[in-house]
């Protein structure tokens, strides 16, 4: 399983769309760096490094970080399908389960792939607003960007990472739905423009509070939420995982290719 | 044009072989997209050393029935027995005893190189429970075989669709497996290349594999072929033993009425009948010649002519495309 596991992160780093979506999200942070108008539409002087990673998760975590996600892991399955490499995987030895288990695996690391690539980006584009410690906040601790008084180092890479890691969580179900819907159409595009409209749905679907916990765009900025609220996010982020993961495999085990 | 007066029937031929000792058993295969039947009824024995040559029109089912028989596609009734494990319920003990191609051209990672592609082959096949490592030796073994090691190591993407055939071939012999299923095996190859394929399969029947191969190149086939299926209309229309066709002798006679019945009553006659001026007579062996000829002599009967009576198999297909209902 392990070498299944490393076979797929292989095709995975070949292809376009996942050196697309680096390139996309190793210059952003540079474009944001130097935005003369980021201050009036955030609110926000940057003052330090350690505030640039809120700042380009804050504007690519709800559209830009989805749609890269979705595309890349709909492609996992997609491109296999149209390439004619999935049938000889498929003809081999392997158990269905173990072949998607491990797709559904790369599809839910991608996100933290590509965040670690946000991250160092936006702490390089960062460094020229100085590395040392300042007053104020990185963006995702108490009193957001103003902070609550002098914020060192430690405790703010602290609070950058644990941000970044819910971030990823948050983004594991969005690339386990694109990977369900390829299951179903077997074609990259068509799964990943599902993805896409279930999200753009479920936002709408706001206009119902009734049901507003229970959509996965609810909790898309989880990793700014309180703590008190974190817990809960995260066990329905889970659910969210388990059942759409649950279902893929489901389909796949009898689905002709 | 040889005119059909009689052929074996499928039943006949699928009950003289024996299930147990099968590497691959058909059972009433039947499969429908929504009201579409696709193939129906579908039974097949296929013997250790047989080669087995699946044809058919286009549209007739054959991709989808070897999809079905590999396990990538499910029917709506009926099973497949890989080696006595059924390949639905038992997958992974069914595949660990299969090879296939069922693209053509075969598919593989375009970025990877042609050894880096069948490393990949050798680590999934070695998956299955008990399954031995394939060997760094196997591989080079199999590019030497297809005459493809000197390119092994550039990417897919610049193979020909040759090359990318006969890698194909090499995946699919890697893990030396019982079973061998290919689509159109000879696809885009060359006349050398489809040589090489012809004889790398009968040599691998030689040594007890079962081959099952969908093709158009029916004549090309039918040097080494044992069986042939006739996939048309959903249904298999008719299976031809090739083996039992080459023992088959033509007597041309002044009454061939007359030498049939003669010829009938020989015990090593298996079956006889008349075309035109001739009549055929189906023997055992090709030493029972001039046992037969001493018959029709003593039958006062004027012989004119004794020859291998050979079949072509492309009139006979077209034959029985042109009217696949009538058994």
């Amino acid at each position: 399983m392990f070498g299944l596991i490393l076979l797929e992160f292989r095709k995975l780093l070949g292809y376009r769309s996942v050196r697309i979506a680096m390139t996309i999200l190793f210059v952003l942070p540079w474009i944001w760096s130097l935005a003369p108008a980021v201050q009036q539409i955030y609110k926000l002087v940057l003052i330090s490094m350690w505030q640039m990673p809120a700042l380009a998760l804050l504007t690519v975590m709800q559209f830009i970080l989805p749609l890269l996600v979705g595309m890349t892991a709909a492609e996992l399955l997609g491109a296999e399908v149209a390439a004619g490499t999935l049938s000889p995987m498929l003809l081999r030895p392997i158990e269905r389960y173990k072949v998607l288990g491990a797709k559904y695996l790369v599809a839910m690391l991608y996100p933290f792939i590509l965040l670690l690539v946000l991250m160092l980006s936006s702490l390089l584009a960062g460094a020229r607003f100085g590395l040392e410690e300042f007053i104020g906040g990185t963006g995702f601790g108490e009193g957001g960007f103003i902070g609550s008084g002098v914020l060192g180092i430690g405790q703010a890479l602290l609070e950058i990472f644990k941000a970044y890691f819910i971030a990823g969580i948050t983004l594991a179900p969005i690339a386990a739905l694109a990977l369900l819907f390829s299951v179903v159409y077997l074609n990259t595009a068509a799964a990943a423009l599902a993805t896409i409209a279930t999200l753009n749905i479920m936002r709408l679907l706001v206009v119902f509070p009734a049901i507003n916990d229970w959509l996965l765009t609810t909790y898309l900025e989880a990793y700014v939420a309180a703590p008190e609220n974190l817990l809960k996010a995260l066990v329905i982020l889970l659910l969210y995982a388990v059942g759409i993961v649950a279902t893929g495999l489901f389909i796949f085990e009898r689905k002709d290719l | 044009m040889q005119s059909v007066t009689s052929s074996r029937p499928q039943h006949t031929l699928i009950a003289s072989k024996d299930k147990s000792t099968a590497h691959i058993v058909v059972e009433n295969l039947s499969k429908k997209y929504g009201k579409n039947t696709i193939f129906e009824q579908i039974n097949m024995v296929i013997e250790p050393g047989e080669v087995y040559a699946l044809t058919g029109p286009n549209g007739a089912g054959k991709t989808t029935l070897i999809r079905c028989m590999t396990g990538l596609a499910f029917p709506d009734s009926g099973n497949v027995l890989i080696s006595g494990k059924n390949v639905y319920l038992q997958g992974t003990a069914a595949r660990a005893k299969l090879g296939a191609v069922v693209e053509a051209p075969a598919a593989f990672y375009r970025h990877l190189t042609g050894r880096q592609n069948l490393e990949a082959h050798a680590l999934m096949a070695s998956q299955a429970p008990n399954a031995t490592r394939v060997a760094p030796d196997r591989i080079r073994e199999v590019l030497s075989l297809l005459e493809i090691h000197r390119m092994s190591d550039r990417k897919v993407g610049e193979y020909s669709l040759g090359q990318r055939q006969r890698l194909g071939v090499a995946a699919a012999i890697l893990a030396d497996p019982d079973v061998l299923i290919l689509d159109e095996p000879t696809s885009g190859l060359d006349p050398l290349g489809i040589g090489l394929i012809h004889r790398i399969l009968s040599s691998m029947a030689a040594a007890g594999k079962s081959v099952i191969l969908s093709t158009h190149h029916l004549r090309e086939v039918a040097q080494y072929t044992d069986t042939v299926g006739i996939l048309s209309g959903g249904r298999l229309v008719d299976q031809i033993d090739l083996r039992e066709r080459q023992t088959a002798f033509k007597f041309r006679v002044d009454d061939p009425q007359r030498a049939a019945a003669a010829l009938q009553t020989l015990p090593f006659v298996r079956r006889v009948y008349t075309r035109a001026e001739y009549a055929i007579a189906h023997l055992d062996s090709e030493n029972d010649i001039s046992s037969a000829l001493s018959r029709l002599i003593e039958q006062n009967l004027r012989i004119y002519e004794v020859a291998p009576d050979l079949f072509d198999l492309y009139d006979y297909y077209r034959e029985r495309v042109e009217q696949p209902f009538a058994l």
